[in-house]
């Protein structure tokens, strides 16, 4: 048996949650919201015809591993990352680090996370947990959404690890390799509130950012064109639900953090004015939860005559305009302060 | 530690779901307190959406926000975590009344 010391704590999403977490238990004081508004988590991309999508779906945060690339760009830490082609030489990787002490994120599918009840596990292979020990028959992992250490199979780990499909783990493992003894967050923060409001409001492709809200608005009344029957509707509609609340942290979810981000680098960088973006951020991710929630009844009723699609896109606009003032605001802010 | 969350505000959590969900078939004495509100095995049966109608409800009653989709399974679980929650809540907002 083997069970590196580790202190585990429940974060709001899996891949901020677990490289704060790797971090703090490394000895490096830094918060959840601190790491996500770094790395400028916060975006969003729709995408209405892709290959590897059979239907429109959309992402409210960057892209996975993203996060982390960020936050060492920003703050100097480094992380040691590694990739397998074969499971035998991931699995030695893990023990030997293990062995040494070390505990380590690993990427893997969420559907072989077998400590969480099965109505909740669906296939997305951009899970991340911490493995912090193992006996004959386990690992001992650390989850972020899951309130204390847990049990997994190790033939669970392996086909988590290994999953096929689209965006899979390869085995993927990281862990902290570098923490520099001063950090300049003045300068860290700062390029992540810049880099993030350049996301939502400068990349010239018509589908990222708030100009990706505002296709998703537009192109939402297509979708009953594109659905099979009602219920093929009716589940893509409802999965506007789950993308943005249950999956990861979601529309509402993802911003809240970077309010609480705000919050919390007012204080960091002695920066009062970022509190009233802080405030104005949380009311933008209310209406992002009554949208969802809206989409969420429409799907369950299958109530989705064209006036309900409409509805949807009316409220999809009003997001896109309130985010459109807002980072405006904010980017000017920042230059400012 | 928090202090054992009163009956009064269980009772209250109770028929703010019953009412957020219209739900008519259902006694308030019939909901166990310690049971998990979903997956089956209480009186209710609720699922992801009825989830975020309780989240936005206990927000508008409250004013409590459930910031994400961790904390939210973890103080959904059942009558007395979300008891716990809202009394945990209330003090970190009004620290005086401890």
């Amino acid at each position: 048996m083997i069970s590196v010391p580790y202190k585990h704590k429940m974060a709001a999403h899996c891949e901020s949650g677990s490289i704060t977490s790797l971090l703090n238990n490394a000895g490096l004081d830094i918060t959840e919201p601190m790491v996500f508004g770094i790395s400028s988590g916060l975006f969003f991309a729709y995408f209405h015809k892709m290959r590897s999508f059979t239907f429109p779906t959309f992402i409210v945060r960057n892209k996975p591993g993203q996060m982390r690339e960020n936050f060492t760009k920003r703050t100097g830490v480094k992380f040691k990352t590694y990739s397998f082609s074969h499971p035998e030489k991931g699995f030695l990787v893990l023990d030997h680090l293990l062995d040494s002490n070390i505990p380590v994120a690993a990427q893997v599918d969420f559907y072989y996370m077998d400590y969480i009840p099965s109505w909740e596990r669906v296939h997305i292979n951009v899970h991340f947990i911490v493995v912090v020990g193992k006996d004959d028959s386990a690992y001992l992992v650390s989850d972020s959404y899951f309130p204390e250490l847990v049990s997994l199979r190790v033939e669970s780990l392996r086909k988590a690890r290994f999953a096929g499909g689209n965006m899979s783990p390869k085995g993927f493992l990281f862990h902290p390799e570098f923490i520099p003894e001063e950090i300049d967050y003045e300068t860290a923060i700062r390029k992540g509130i810049r880099k993030t409001c350049f996301n939502m409001l400068k990349i010239p492709i018509p589908f990222l950012g708030i100009k990706g809200i505002r296709m998703f608005a537009k192109k939402i009344v297509e979708w009953p064109a594109l659905a099979r029957d009602t219920e093929h509707l009716s589940h893509e509609v409802m999965k506007i639900n789950v993308l943005l609340e249950d999956q990861g942290t979601g529309g509402a979810g993802f911003r809240f953090m970077f309010a609480t981000f705000l919050q919390q680098a007012a204080a960091k960088i002695n920066t009062p004015q970022l509190l009233d973006f802080s405030k104005k951020m949380m009311v933008i991710g209310d209406g992002w939860r009554e949208f969802s929630l809206l989409a969420a009844r429409f799907g369950k009723n299958r109530d989705l005559g064209p006036q309900r699609m409409k509805e949807l896109s009316d409220l999809l606009m009003d997001r896109a305009k309130a985010e459109e003032q807002y980072f405006n605001e904010l980017y000017k802010a920042i230059k400012e302060i | 530690m928090t202090d054992i969350p009163n009956n009064e505000l269980k009772k209250e959590i109770k028929m703010l779901i019953m009412n957020t969900l219209n739900i008519t078939d259902v006694k308030p004495e019939d909901i166990d307190e310690g049971i998990p509100l979903f997956g089956g095995g209480n009186a209710l049966t609720l699922d992801s959406v009825d989830a975020l109608e309780i989240i936005m409800a206990i927000q508008r009653n409250y004013q409590i926000r459930i910031t994400d989709q961790s904390q939210a399974r973890y103080t959904l679980r059942s009558i007395n975590s979300i008891a716990e929650f809202i009394e945990t809540e209330r003090k970190n907002q009004h620290p005086e009344n401890i």
